[in-house]
C-alpha cells in the first residue's frame, strides 16, 4: 500500500521537477533578453535622495527635474510620493550640485506662487564607476568561491550524487531569483547580492536536511526501492521544512513591510528565494540523485567493498 | 554497582550546566549596555569596559570615503629617486660614460661602455647594497637592468598601504573623531567611515589632502641636470635640487608658536631618520635657504593624476639643526597654524584620490534604527507565538533559548572591537532567529518521531537531540562557509551582514543545542505521560 502511495508521490515529484526546469528556462530567457538592472554599486554614478512635504506624482516630479538634469536620469518615488531617489550616470559633468539649485529655485517659486512645496536633501552618494567594476568581479568571485567550497564539503560529507542534487537546487534558486529581478527590472545592488548569498545558505540547509534523511534511511537497509526512500525522506522532513520556511517568511515579510525602503529589494529577494528554495528542496535536490543513478543499496555496496578487503 | 555511575553522570551534568550558566551571564553582561538609551549606562558598567554595539554608518549617519592609493605611482617615484641616486654614485665611483634611465615603474636600465669594468662592478655592488630589494639582470655586455621582482612589488605595495593607513588614522585623530573605522579594502583602497560627521567638506579637506611635503635645497648650479624649477608665492622661479632632503613622513610632531619677538613660527620634531638627515644636511648648508614644497595630487578632466606643487616657505638655515627645529618667516599666525596641521597630518608617499564619497543624513539613520527594530520585534513575536502554540512546553523552552540566543549575539557584537551593526546586519539578526528556530524544530520533530516509535519521553529527548545534531552541524557548517566567504570578500554593509550571520550560527548552535537541552531536562524530569501531544 505504501508503495502505491510512494509511486503516486514520485510521479508528482517528477512533474514538479520538470516544472522547475521550465521555470529555470523562463528565468534564463529573462536574464539574457532583459539583463539585470544593475544598481549604483555596480554601474557607478550619482544617487541623490530628497524628501518633499507634499506628495507628488512621478510625472510631476519628473517635469520639475527635467530643466536641471536633462535626459538620462532615473527617478523613483517612495512613501506616497514624498521621498525621491534620483540616479544619474557618471558622465564627468553631472554631480550633486544641481540639487542645491533645484532646492533654492523651488523655494523661490514658492514665494512667488504661494505654494508651499519644500524640499529637504536626505542623502547624496557618489560612487566611481571603477568601484562598480571591482564590485562585479568581487561579487562573482564570492559566489564562485562559495559554490566550490560548498560542493567540496558536501562531496566529502555525502555521496557525490546527493551533493550534486544540493548544488543543482542551489543553481535553480539563484537563477530563479535573478530571473525575477530581470523580469521585474528591480535595481540589483549590493544588498541583493547579500540576500543571494543568504539564499544559497538557506537552499543548502534545506537540501542537506533532506539528503541527510535519505542517507539515514539508506543506511538502515529497511527499504530497497529508491523511490520509496526519497518519498519517505521528504515526507518525514516536510513538517520541519514548512515550519522553518513559514516562520522565516513571516520575519522577512516583517522586514519587507516595516524596515523601510532601503531593505525593500533585499526582502523581496529573500522572500522569493526562500519560497523557491523550499520548493526546490522537495522537487529537485532529492530527484537529481535519482536521475544520476543513485541506488537504494549504495551504502550496502560500500560496506561489501570494505568487507572484501583481506 | 549502578549508583556511582549515575552520580558521576549527574556531577558531569551539573558542571555542564554551571559552564552554560556562566557563559550566559557573561553574554548578558556584555549585552547590558545596549538596553540603556543615549549612552546612559551606569558608571560601573562602563568602568568595567562594557560598551554598546557600534552602529554602522547607515544607522548613525555620517560620511563614508573610499580612497584609491596609487601605489604604482609611488613605486615609480621611488625608482625615480633611485635613478638620481645612481647618477650621483656613478660620479663618486668615477664610472663614466654611463646612462641611467627608467624603463617603467619597476625597472631601470643602465647603459655603459665596455671598458673600466671595475668601477662599474663596484658601482653595481654599491647599488645592490643600498637597495637590496632590487634584482640585477644582465642584458648585454653594455647594458644591465635593475628591477623590482614581483615579490618585492607586493612588499612595496603592502608597506605603502600600511604607511598610508597610519597617516590616515593620524589625520582622523587630528579631526577629533574617535569612532572612525579605517580599514584596507581590496588591494589598494582605503575605506574610512566617519560616524557623526555631517559636514564632509572639512573632513574631506584633511583626509583627501592628497598632499605631500618635501624639504629641498636651493640648487647651487642652475644648469645641472638634476634640478627642478618651481615658482614661489611671489611668482619668482626657484631652482631646486631634484632630490628632497627629507619628506614630511619623517615629521613626528609640529606645533605653531611664536619666537621671542612674537613673530609666528612652526616648531618641528623629526623621527630618528629625519633627524640624522637634517643634521647632516644643515651642517653643510648653514646660511643657505631651505625650501618647503607642498604638493597636491588631483585628477584633471581626462581623469589623469596630476601633481601640483607650491612653495609654502623659504627659510634660511641659521645653525646646525637636529631632530628639533623651527620654520620661521611665517607670514601670519594662521598660516603657521595651517602649516602645522598639515605637517602633523603627515605626508603620503603615494598619491591618494577619493573614489567614493557618501553622506548619510542622521535623521535617516534614526528612522532606519526604528524601522529595523520594529521589523525585528514583529518577526520575532510571530515566531515566538507560533512556537509556543505548536510545541507547548517544549515551545517555551525553545523561546527561552531563542531569547538567550539574541542576548548572546548582542553580547558578542558588543565585545568584538571591529563589529559594527548595520541595516543588513539587522536583517542578518532576523535570519539568525530563523536559523535558531530551525535548530529547535529539527530537534523537536525528531523527538516526535522517536515518541511515535514508542520510546519513553526521556529517552526520546536524548535520542532526538543526538540524531538531530549531525544534521544541524552539516547545515550550519555550509551556511558558515557562505558567511565566512562573504565576510572576507565583502565590504561595509555586506561585511556587517556576514559577521552577524557567522556569529548567529555560533550562538544558535550553542543556545539551540546545549542550552535548550539543559532546559528541556530541567523542565521534563520524569517520563511524563504525554509529550508533544503524543501519548507514550
Amino acid at each position: 500500500m505504501s508503495n502505491i502511495m510512494s509511486n503516486k508521490f514520485s510521479k508528482y515529484r517528477m512533474t514538479s521537477f520538470y516544472l522547475a526546469a521550465c521555470l529555470v528556462v523562463f528565468a534564463l530567457v529573462g536574464l539574457f533578453s532583459r539583463g539585470l538592472n544593475l544598481g549604483l554599486d555596480f554601474t557607478g554614478g550619482y544617487l541623490t535622495e530628497f524628501s518633499t512635504n507634499k506628495s507628488l506624482t512621478q510625472q510631476q516630479m519628473s517635469d520639475k527635474l527635467a530643466p536641471y538634469l536633462g535626459e538620462g536620469f532615473q527617478l523613483s518615488a517612495a512613501e506616497n510620493g514624498t521621498y525621491w531617489s534620483i540616479r544619474t550616470p557618471d558622465n564627468g559633468t553631472s554631480s550633486n550640485a544641481w540639487l542645491n539649485d533645484f532646492i533654492s529655485a523651488t523655494n523661490q517659486t514658492n514665494n512667488a506662487q504661494l505654494s508651499d512645496l519644500t524640499i529637504t536633501a536626505q542623502d547624496a552618494i557618489y560612487i566611481g564607476s571603477q568601484v562598480g567594476e571591482e564590485l562585479i568581479n568581487q561579487g562573482g568571485l564570492a559566489l564562485l568561491a562559495a559554490l566550490i567550497t560548498i560542493l567540496l564539503y558536501l562531496s566529502i560529507r555525502f555521496e557525490w550524487r546527493l551533493a550534486m542534487g544540493a548544488v543543482v537546487a542551489l543553481f535553480h534558486d539563484v537563477i530563479l531569483v535573478l530571473g525575477l529581478f530581470a523580469w521585474l527590472g528591480i535595481s540589483f545592488d549590493l544588498t541583493i547580492l547579500a540576500s543571494i548569498l543568504a539564499i544559497i545558505g538557506y537552499s543548502l540547509n534545506d537540501s542537506i536536511i533532506v539528503g541527510d534523511r535519505i542517507r539515514e534511511i539508506m543506511k538502515s537497509k529497511k527499504e530497497d526501492d529508491i523511490n520509496v526512500i526519497i518519498s519517505k525522506a521528504i515526507k518525514s522532513t516536510l513538517v520541519r521544512t514548512l515550519i522553518t520556511s513559514g516562520t522565516t517568511l513571516a520575519t522577512i515579510a516583517a522586514i519587507w513591510f516595516f524596515a523601510g525602503e532601503s531593505l525593500h529589494g533585499f526582502s523581496v529577494a529573500l522572500f522569493c528565494g526562500i519560497l523557491v528554495g523550499t520548493y526546490s528542496s522537495i522537487a529537485i535536490s532529492a530527484t537529481v540523485p535519482q536521475l544520476l543513478g543513485l541506488t537504494a543499496d549504495y551504502y550496502q555496496q560500500q560496506e561489501e567493498e570494505l568487507c572484501q578487503l583481506p | 554497582m549502578m549508583k556511582p555511575v549515575k552520580k558521576q553522570q549527574n556531577r558531569h551534568a551539573t558542571w555542564q550546566n554551571l559552564i552554560l550558566a556562566i557563559t550566559l551571564i557573561l553574554m548578558l553582561f556584555s549585552a547590558l549596555p545596549n538596553f540603556y538609551q543615549d549612552n546612559n549606562s551606569p558608571n560601573w558598567l562602563s568602568e568595567l569596559g562594557a560598551k554598546p554595539i557600534k552602529l554602522g554608518l547607515d544607522l548613525s549617519g555620517g560620511v563614508l570615503f573610499v580612497l584609491d592609493v596609487d601605489t604604482d605611482r609611488a613605486q615609480s617615484d621611488k625608482l625615480k629617486d633611485i635613478v638620481l641616486d645612481i647618477k650621483t654614485l656613478a660620479r663618486e665611483y668615477k664610472a663614466r660614460a654611463i646612462k641611467v634611465s627608467q624603463v617603467d615603474s619597476v625597472t631601470l636600465k643602465i647603459d655603459f661602455a665596455a671598458t673600466n669594468n671595475k668601477a662599474y662592478s663596484q658601482l653595481f655592488d654599491k647599488v645592490l647594497s643600498i637597495y637590496p630589494e632590487l634584482t640585477k639582470t644582465k642584458i648585454s655586455n653594455q647594458q644591465i637592468t635593475f628591477s623590482y621582482s614581483d615579490q618585492q612589488q607586493v612588499k612595496f605595495r603592502q608597506e605603502t598601504m600600511k604607511q598610508t593607513l597610519k597617516t590616515m588614522r593620524g589625520r582622523i585623530e587630528e579631526l577629533g573623531i574617535t569612532e572612525a573605522v579605517t580599514q584596507k579594502q581590496g588591494k589598494n583602497r582605503i575605506r574610512i567611515e566617519l560616524p557623526g560627521v555631517h559636514n564632509p567638506e572639512e573632513a574631506k579637506r584633511i583626509i583627501g589632502a592628497t598632499a605631500s611635503l618635501d624639504f629641498y635645497q636651493l640648487a647651487t648650479n642652475a644648469k645641472s641636470i638634476n634640478v627642478k624649477r618651481i615658482r614661489d608665492e611671489h611668482g619668482q622661479w626657484l631652482t631646486l635640487n631634484n632630490k628632497a632632503v627629507f619628506s614630511g613622513s619623517n615629521i613626528k610632531n609640529a606645533r605653531a608658536g611664536q619666537d621671542q619677538m612674537g613673530s609666528p613660527l612652526v616648531n618641528l620634531s623629526l623621527d630618528a631618520v629625519g633627524g640624522k638627515k637634517m643634521s647632516e644636511f644643515s651642517k653643510k648648508n648653514i646660511g643657505s635657504p631651505m625650501v618647503t614644497v607642498f604638493s597636491e595630487f588631483y585628477r584633471n578632466t581626462n581623469n589623469e593624476l596630476v601633481k601640483k606643487s607650491k612653495v609654502i616657505s623659504e627659510a634660511i638655515i641659521q645653525a646646525q639643526l637636529g631632530a628639533q627645529f623651527s620654520i620661521t618667516n611665517m607670514q601670519s599666525s594662521s598660516a603657521a597654524q595651517e602649516l602645522s596641521l598639515l605637517l602633523r597630518a603627515g605626508s603620503l608617499s603615494a598619491p591618494v584620490t577619493i573614489v567614493q564619497q557618501r553622506t548619510i543624513a542622521a535623521t535617516l539613520g534614526a528612522d532606519n534604527i526604528d524601522n529595523g527594530i520594529k521589523a525585528l520585534t514583529i518577526g520575532v513575536s510571530i515566531t515566538l507565538i507560533f512556537m509556543a502554540l505548536w510545541y507547548r512546553s517544549l515551545g517555551l523552552v525553545a523561546n527561552v533559548a531563542l531569547a538567550f540566543n539574541l542576548v548572546s549575539l548582542l553580547g558578542l557584537m558588543s565585545l568584538l572591537p571591529g563589529a559594527v551593526l548595520t541595516l543588513p546586519g539587522i536583517a542578518g539578526l532576523v535570519l539568525t532567529v530563523g536559523m535558531a528556530v530551525d535548530t529547535n524544530v529539527l530537534i523537536f520533530e525528531r523527538i516526535k518521531e522517536e515518541l511515535r516509535r514508542g520510546h519513553k519521553p526521556l529517552s526520546a529527548i536524548e535520542q532526538g537531540y543526538n540524531s538531530a545534531f549531525t544534521t544541524i552541524l552539516d547545515a550550519n557548517i555550509t551556511t558558515m562557509i557562505t558567511g565566512i566567504i562573504l565576510y572576507s570578500i565583502g565590504y561595509g554593509a555586506v561585511k556587517g551582514f556576514a559577521l552577524i550571520l557567522c556569529l548567529g550560527i555560533l550562538t544558535s548552535m550553542f543556545t539551540g543545542v546545549f542550552v535548550s537541552k539543559a532546559l528541556t531536562k530541567l523542565v521534563i524530569r520524569s517520563n511524563e505521560g504525554q509529550l508533544l501531544g503524543i501519548k507514550s
